[in-house]
């Protein structure tokens, strides 16, 4: 059974200093197993300027066995798949302990968007291309940045403007917007119903 | 086969005793008594011969005697280094239970050790005083009776502690090497605190583990491979044959673990035993999707990600994929993490071939294999059909034998010992088989010890017949398990010294069978009418097959007379 109390006390404590680290975590639906976490790219990498949205699910064991986490965001990286957003990270799998918190998860794979292991891929192709090819490799992860990272942010403000305008509260349209991934009418579904 | 039995008889005579001494010189040591026994008439007791039967290299372990021995080890670690029990097992877990290895270790550099294995000498947290502390686990705040902490002092509450324990206890043997929840820090948890927070349940599964981690993680034991039996068998590493028998009466090869397939090695018996599992399908399979880790041997499907694997713990080898070498010595100049010089090159040099060749070569001789497989299944099966045939003998007429001849069953241990032997020698054959597919420019050779070897089973069959004589009976019929002992001995140790020797060795086991020869006429002669009681009786309404009264051999049911020694049905 996961340990709710924790989990909560976890969002908090994240959700306290968002304006120091930029990283959030906010619960998909009611029940606390699976949440959607946030993080900002870090500067001074191609990532930089994206968000990007990472899938959290918690299994039964949690926190003594480790969150479920994949990228919900496509990214071009030597350490998570340009497929199925599977990140390669050890204290994701046998370096888990209780002691560490989805914050320190997330931290951790932001630590990894800027200072790529090639040497222990999860994407063979990228690793590859990073390591033989860097140039190319920078400009793709930026394309990719742009184009999957800045979407949803770019036409985000338009749609919480809509939503405003319909007359619900903005923090709560945005905190909504964010559970469904930027989508307005399943927002507005979401809204009305709620 | 009828010219090798004229062949036998002639020979009966004159080549007896010296065969008897030529066979004596081989065995200076355990066998000299129950053959002169046999050359006297003059037995009374088969005993000697049957506790003489195997110089022991090895030892039966049962569960207490583990549980002894390594209670022994933690108790001399933990006099000798002056630290705790619990500290001791640790240890000892670290240098796979080798006390000297401790020792070693230890005395040259105790710091390095300690950290190692996590045993720290001192804390750099304060224990507080009073108050409340926060577990560093769920973030509530707790009293500090319901916090504990491992040697480290990192502060945890005891529900965490449970669940942090029991986590681990449930991945698997992994939880012997526990250390604090936080990553940094690396105190080991050892018995003492598992003994303290974990339910019964876990704890039983912790002492398994460490139980298990005493026999598997030490180089000279290992458990006996018999399903249900919990026994483990210690061997005296470069002694001699590694066939041990468990006391469970299952034989294996102590290299191995396969079923014990003397004169064959473990090579050739793992190729024989992957040929015919019935799972081939899997097998296919496994051989096509997995590698077996380089170090644990346990197979490995690689489903993602680089070539750099790492096997599971306890193992934990690092290793890559597509060469098996070591991780540590790849790197950039091997080509990376996707590729691997060292196999390339290797593939170009036809080092991969293998697995290619084998295939082609299968196709070719699956007519051949046909024929030796067959051989070998019905040697087996005649095998499992004298073991039944024993324990039927052992619970049911050696009961009524004795009471019919008034003799305690103690003195009928020599009838067990010849249905041993039968047993023995079925296993013989039937791994000659396997030999013999491996090694087709011998195969003639090879059948004729085949079929010199099959003749002497057949005067144990009629053995609960002559209660008249019965005396008489025993006499000849210890003598002759001791003679046949011997003669396997010789097929064995011939086949064992491989092909050169085979020739030579071929023509002295032909002479001694006809000595074998000689007292299967005797036995004959002794217990005069041959009826089959009991399993013999029951053998012909096999749907199978047939088992020939004269020899025992397992025929399929489509032929009318014996395969082996030509009687008919």
């Amino acid at each position: 059974m996961v340990d709710f109390g924790r989990v909560q006390k976890e969002l908090q404590e994240c959700n306290k200093d968002i304006n120091v680290s930029g990283i959030s975590v906010n619960p998909k639906s009611d029940n606390l197993t699976s949440l959607i976490g946030t993080i900002p790219g870090p500067i001074g990498t191609p990532y930089e300027g994206g968000t990007f949205k990472i899938d959290i699910d918690l299994p039964d064991g949690y926190p003594f066995e480790p969150p479920r986490m994949k990228f919900a965001t496509k990214v071009w990286h030597p350490n998570i798949s340009s497929q199925s957003g599977a990140i390669c990270l050890d204290i994701l799998k046998d370096q888990w302990s209780p002691a560490l918190t989805l914050k320190v998860a997330l931290l951790s794979i932001q630590a990894l968007l800027s200072a790529p292991q090639p040497n222990d891929p999860q994407d063979a192709v990228v690793a590859q291309q990073y390591l033989k090819d860097y140039q190319t490799f920078a400009s793709t992860a930026h394309y990719w940045t742009e184009s999957f990272a800045k979407t949803s942010s770019l036409g985000i403000e338009e749609k919480v403007q809509k939503l405003v305008e319909m007359g619900f509260p903005e923090g709560l349209v945005r905190s909504t917007l964010e559970v469904v991934d930027g989508d307005e009418n399943l927002a507005l579904e979401k809204l009305c119903s709620g | 086969m009828d010219s090798e039995d004229d062949m036998h008889d002639a020979n009966d005579v004159d080549s007896y005793e010296e065969d008897y001494y030529s066979g004596d010189a081989m065995y200076s040591d355990d066998d000299d008594d129950a053959g002169y026994e046999f050359l006297d008439n003059d037995s009374d007791d088969s005993d000697d011969a049957l506790v003489s039967r195997q110089q022991k290299n090895y030892t039966i372990l049962k569960e207490d005697d583990i549980r002894q021995r390594q209670e022994d080890d933690i108790t001399r670690i933990s006099a000798v280094l002056s630290i705790s029990r619990d500290s001791a097992c640790m240890l000892l877990r670290r240098f796979n239970w080798s006390v000297s290895n401790v020792h070693e270790a230890w005395f040259a550099n105790e710091d390095k050790v300690r950290k190692a294995v996590g045993l720290l000498d001192k804390t750099d947290i304060k224990p507080p005083k009073a108050g409340e502390v926060a577990c560093g686990i769920c973030f509530e705040s707790y009293p500090l009776d319901k916090i504990s902490t491992a040697a480290c002092g990192h502060p945890f509450c005891n529900t965490c502690w449970t669940a942090y324990i029991s986590t681990s206890i449930n991945d698997g043997p992994g939880c012997l090497t526990l250390r604090c929840a936080i990553p940094s820090c690396g105190a080991a948890v050892g018995v003492d605190m598992v003994n303290m927070l974990a339910s019964d349940e876990e704890k039983k599964k912790y002492r398994r583990y460490l139980l298990r981690s005493y026999i598997e993680d030490n180089r000279k034991t290992k458990w006996c491979p018999a399903p249900g039996c919990d026994c483990a068998i210690e061997f005296d590493l470069g002694s001699g044959s590694y066939d041990v028998t468990c006391h469970c009466s299952y034989s294996f090869c102590w290299n191995c673990t396969e079923e014990a397939h003397r004169p064959v090695d473990c090579e050739t018996v793992s190729k024989w035993i992957m040929k015919n599992s019935a799972e081939s399908e899997n097998m296919n399979w496994i051989l096509a999707n997995s590698k077996p880790c380089p170090k644990c041997k346990r197979p490995i499907e690689k489903n993602q990600g680089c070539m750099h694997m790492t096997c599971n713990p306890p193992c934990k080898y690092e290793f890559c994929w597509l060469c098996l070498g070591q991780w540590s010595d790849h790197g950039e100049r091997t080509g990376g993490f996707y590729a691997c010089n060292r196999y390339e090159s290797a593939k170009q040099e036809g080092a991969y071939d293998e697995s290619e060749r084998r295939r082609e070569m299968a196709k070719n001789s699956l007519e051949r294999y046909t024929h030796y497989y067959e051989r070998w299944a019905t040697n087996q099966s005649s095998r499992q059909k004298a073991l039944a045939d024993l324990h039927q003998m052992q619970t049911v007429h050696l009961a009524k034998l004795s009471e019919k001849q008034c003799q305690p069953e103690t003195q009928l241990k020599f009838i067990i010992e010849a249905w041993l032997q039968i047993v023995e020698c079925r296993r013989v054959l039937k791994w000659t088989y396997a030999y013999g597919y491996y090694l087709p420019e011998q195969e003639h050779a090879k059948r004729q010890l085949h079929q010199c070897a099959e003749k002497e089973l057949h005067t144990y069959l009629n053995e609960d017949a002559s209660q008249d004589e019965f005396n008489n009976f025993r006499t000849k019929l210890a003598g002759l398990t001791s003679v046949t002992r011997n003669y396997f001995e010789n097929l064995v140790r011939a086949l064992e010294n491989g092909l050169s020797d085979v020739d030579a060795h071929g023509a002295s086991s032909k002479t001694s069978s006809s000595k074998n020869a000689a007292g299967t006429s005797k036995g004959k002669g002794g217990k005069g009418k041959a009826s089959s009681k009991g399993g013999a009786a029951s053998r012909n309404d096999d749907s199978t097959g047939w088992s020939c009264d004269q020899c025992t051999y397992m025929n399929p049911k489509t032929v009318t007379s014996c395969q082996m020694c030509h009687t008919s049905r």
